[in-house]
């Protein structure tokens, strides 16, 4: 039994066409200048994806990664999964769980998968054994499914498992990649990508160990990172709340402030009662039994498994109740049943469907079915409206739009290419950037929401920015922050209305949350500096990998990785003009609260600021000369002009 | 007399025990209200109030909102309490 504590990062290369499998070592230097997981994701999307290739295809790679600290015991378990997105993007989506942990036992970081197999297939790793297995009885299983067959005939029982559903299978817009039942990620795309190659799964078990480079070190360093997580000392205003209730906690709050996006979205307010009940403190009290959490999470109680007691749903088991499903399948449809709730997203995790996804298309349907812009002959006769849609043919739906079967095959296509079939205005009400469906934060009363959302090169990801509420700049001193280096005035840039300083603070949170994904660690961890001082991930980094670099550095890998997605971006034809907000949120004021919409006047104000910090070009926004040399990327510039684009 | 709204969220609600209520009170600052809540359910000082710097615990949030306004995060604790205010604490 072998235990790492390496510097070194380890690709395994399948190649599902050929059967083919290598081991690649990666640069040692690439753990200083990428760190790991998302970070050297995107440097191996950038090189090995080229421009124009067919997602679906098999020059298409699909990257698992890990990083140099997956496998620590402080909440380091998460797992990056990328490629390109179908719908021309980089895709890439952040799971947690505990496959990444186990592929580094396995003496992996990485495992890119290219190729497409002929028939159904799944990938086995245990150690140096690699296998590719037939998957043709597993085809067709839902997630759960799945995990039963597989623990069947996998005899260690501390197998991870990776796999797809029927959705991603039936190459179902946005489908997912789940794992331990209840876990997704890999959300843009991945989850169809994966189908498309006819891999079902990956199995994953390794008997080596990881260690930090520099235990003493480690341990010190991880008590600076305990006390801002601890319940007890922690200054994070998340921290109690999610040890205690998990993420699903807003709903009540957000009814009063207007931000609960509320029949797609038309108003920001809900009926209170409905609110309340499927709030976290109803599903607390009546649903969840069990608190689950990700590999050696601090926090250890932000899942939980759920069981509905009674009713005609009694019986039904599902997990996690996160912070997108109070709106997806509740106040986005207008439904105020947490049973029911319960069951719609549920069933998504069974089908591997992405629950954005389904209740944002879902909510784009039932406003043009109110509008008359679908009628009972496109919906399978299902009468949909906001509210007061038969409840059967709901949960019948789910299954309907993993299989692209009746009314479902138009929900499957999701909002933007649904509406482009419907016509007839119908985009006026899809609430989707870059082809991708929304998620559950409000735009048009959090200014740097609506800019993060619409400059996002994965689509709405609000994991790839610290939300800017609750505001509370007294959190980090103007000292503190000057030592960091981070030039903001936190009053005004915390102001959620005033567009001045959007642009520079959501790039210290997009340039955070990249290094937090690229260690890898979640990135709900450690919010009490606003995602502004990153010092904590730096001292563990230090000690685990042994890497010696400075805190500039440190941030500057963030930034490094920030611009790649973006590289990617410009490289398939995204430009300036694609950095939107939807139809709706640029063309309606929030009824009821004063916020007003975020116009193009509006938006390309704090555009401007967000580029002009980056070192973008303004119009094209692809990264200057000077931009890209500072980062050390000058290799790509060579890239960008062979493929006919002018780097300034 | 004033009359308050008063909501309990996520951690608040399990020392409060109920989800929301109606309460009267001659209170003027937000501190009184939270010193007397604290009467009533025990700890609930001790979680909103630090008690070496008197001010707001950093891990905690309390959204103020008088009739016809927004609620908004309160950030100083002297915060002046009106009649028919929404307060929610969590």
């Amino acid at each position: 039994m072998k235990t790492r504590s390496d510097r070194e990062q380890r690709v395994l290369r399948v190649n599902l066409s050929d059967g083919k499998v290598s081991m690649e070592r990666l640069p040692e230097e690439w753990t200083h200048i990428y760190l790991g997981s998302r970070g050297v994701n995107a440097r191996l999307l950038y090189d090995e994806v080229k421009r124009g290739t067919d997602p679906y295809g098999p020059d298409n790679i699909l990257y698992f990664g890990t990083g140099p600290m997956d496998g620590m015991p402080v909440g380091m378990g998460r797992l990056s999964i990328a490629c390109k997105s179908p719908r021309g993007t980089v895709a890439e989506g952040s799971a947690g769980g505990f496959f990444g942990p186990e592929l580094r036992r396995a003496g992996y970081d990485y495992v890119a998968i290219s190729g497409k197999a002929e028939k159904p297939v799944y990938l086995f790793i245990q150690d140096e054994q690699v296998e590719i297995r037939d998957a043709g009885h597993l085809w067709g299983l839902t997630t759960y499914e799945t995990d039963v067959a597989l623990r069947g005939e996998i005899p260690d029982p501390d197998t991870q498992l990776r796999y797809i559903g029927p959705a991603a299978e039936n190459l179902v817009h946005a489908a997912v990649i789940m794992g331990n039942l209840n876990s997704c990620g890999g959300r843009a795309g991945c989850g169809e990508v994966m189908g498309s190659k006819n891999l079902k799964a990956i199995a994953v078990r390794g008997y080596g160990g990881i260690k930090p480079f520099d235990y003493d070190s480690f341990v010190e360093a991880y008590k600076v990172f305990r006390q801002r997580v601890d319940i007890r000392t922690s200054r994070d205003m998340w921290s109690p709340v999610w040890t205690t209730y998990g993420a699903p906690v807003l709903s009540r709050l957000f009814t009063d402030i207007g931000n609960l996006m509320t029949c797609n979205a038309s108003v920001m307010s809900w009926d209170y009662e409905k609110a309340t009940e499927i709030s976290c403190e109803r599903f607390l009290d009546n649903y969840a039994y069990k608190s689950k959490s990700c590999y050696c999470c601090p926090l250890p109680s932000c899942q939980k498994l759920y069981s509905i007691p009674s009713g005609k749903y009694r019986g039904f088991k599902g997990g996690n109740y996160w912070a997108g499903q109070p709106i997806t399948f509740g106040s986005i449809i207008d439904n105020g049943r947490l049973d029911l709730l319960l069951v719609l997203s549920g069933l998504c995790n069974q089908y591997g469907l992405d629950v954005f996804h389904v209740g944002f298309t879902l909510s784009w349907a039932m406003e043009c079915f109110e509008k008359g812009l679908l009628s009972k002959g496109d919906t399978d006769g299902m009468e949909l409206r906001f509210g007061a849609f038969d409840e059967d043919a709901m949960v019948e739906l789910m299954g309907k739009i993993a299989r692209k079967e009746g009314f479902g095959e138009l929900l499957a296509l999701g909002c933007t290419e649904a509406s482009k079939i419907i016509g007839k205005g119908s985009e006026k009400y899809c609430l989707s950037v870059k082809g991708q469906e929304l998620e559950a934060i409000a735009e048009r009363n959090l200014l740097m929401v609506a800019l993060g959302v619409a400059v996002s090169e994965v689509g709405p990801d609000h994991t790839r920015w610290y939300p800017p509420y609750p505001c509370n700049p007294n959190l980090i001193s103007k000292e503190e922050l000057l030592d960091l280096g981070v030039d903001l005035d936190l009053r005004l840039a915390f102001d959620t209305r005033n567009p001045e300083q959007k642009g520079k603070l959501l790039r210290w949170f997009t340039i955070s949350r990249a290094i937090v994904e690229s260690l890898p660690s979640c990135v709900f961890l450690v919010r009490d500096t606003l995602g502004l001082d990153m010092r904590p991930w730096w001292y563990l980094f230090r000690a685990a990998t042994g890497v010696d670099m400075d805190y500039g550095e440190f941030v500057m890998a963030g930034e490094r990785l920030m611009n790649l997605d973006r590289l990617f971006n410009v490289r398939e034809g995204f430009a300036r003009k694609d950095d939107r907000v939807p139809y709706r949120m640029s063309h309606e004021d929030v009824p009821n609260f004063g916020y007003k919409k975020v116009d193009d006047a509006l938006l390309n104000g704090m555009l401007d600021e967000y580029y002009a910090a980056n070192g973008w070009d303004l119009n094209t926004t692809v990264p200057t000369r000077k931009k890209l040399a500072e980062l050390g990327l000058e290799d790509i510039v060579d890239d960008l002009e062979v493929n006919g684009i002018e780097v300034g | 007399m004033k009359r308050l709204h008063l909501r309990y969220v996520a951690v608040a609600y399990p020392i409060t025990g109920k989800l929301n209520e109606d309460y009267e009170t001659s209170v003027t600052t937000l501190r009184e209200l939270i010193k007397e809540l604290d009467e009533r359910y025990g700890g609930f000082l001790e979680m909103f109030i630090n008690h070496e710097t008197g001010k707001l615990n950093f891990n905690t949030m309390i959204y103020y909102g008088e009739q016809g306004k927004v609620p908004v995060a309160v950030l100083d604790i002297e915060q002046p309490v009106s009649d028919g205010a929404r307060i929610t604490f969590w």
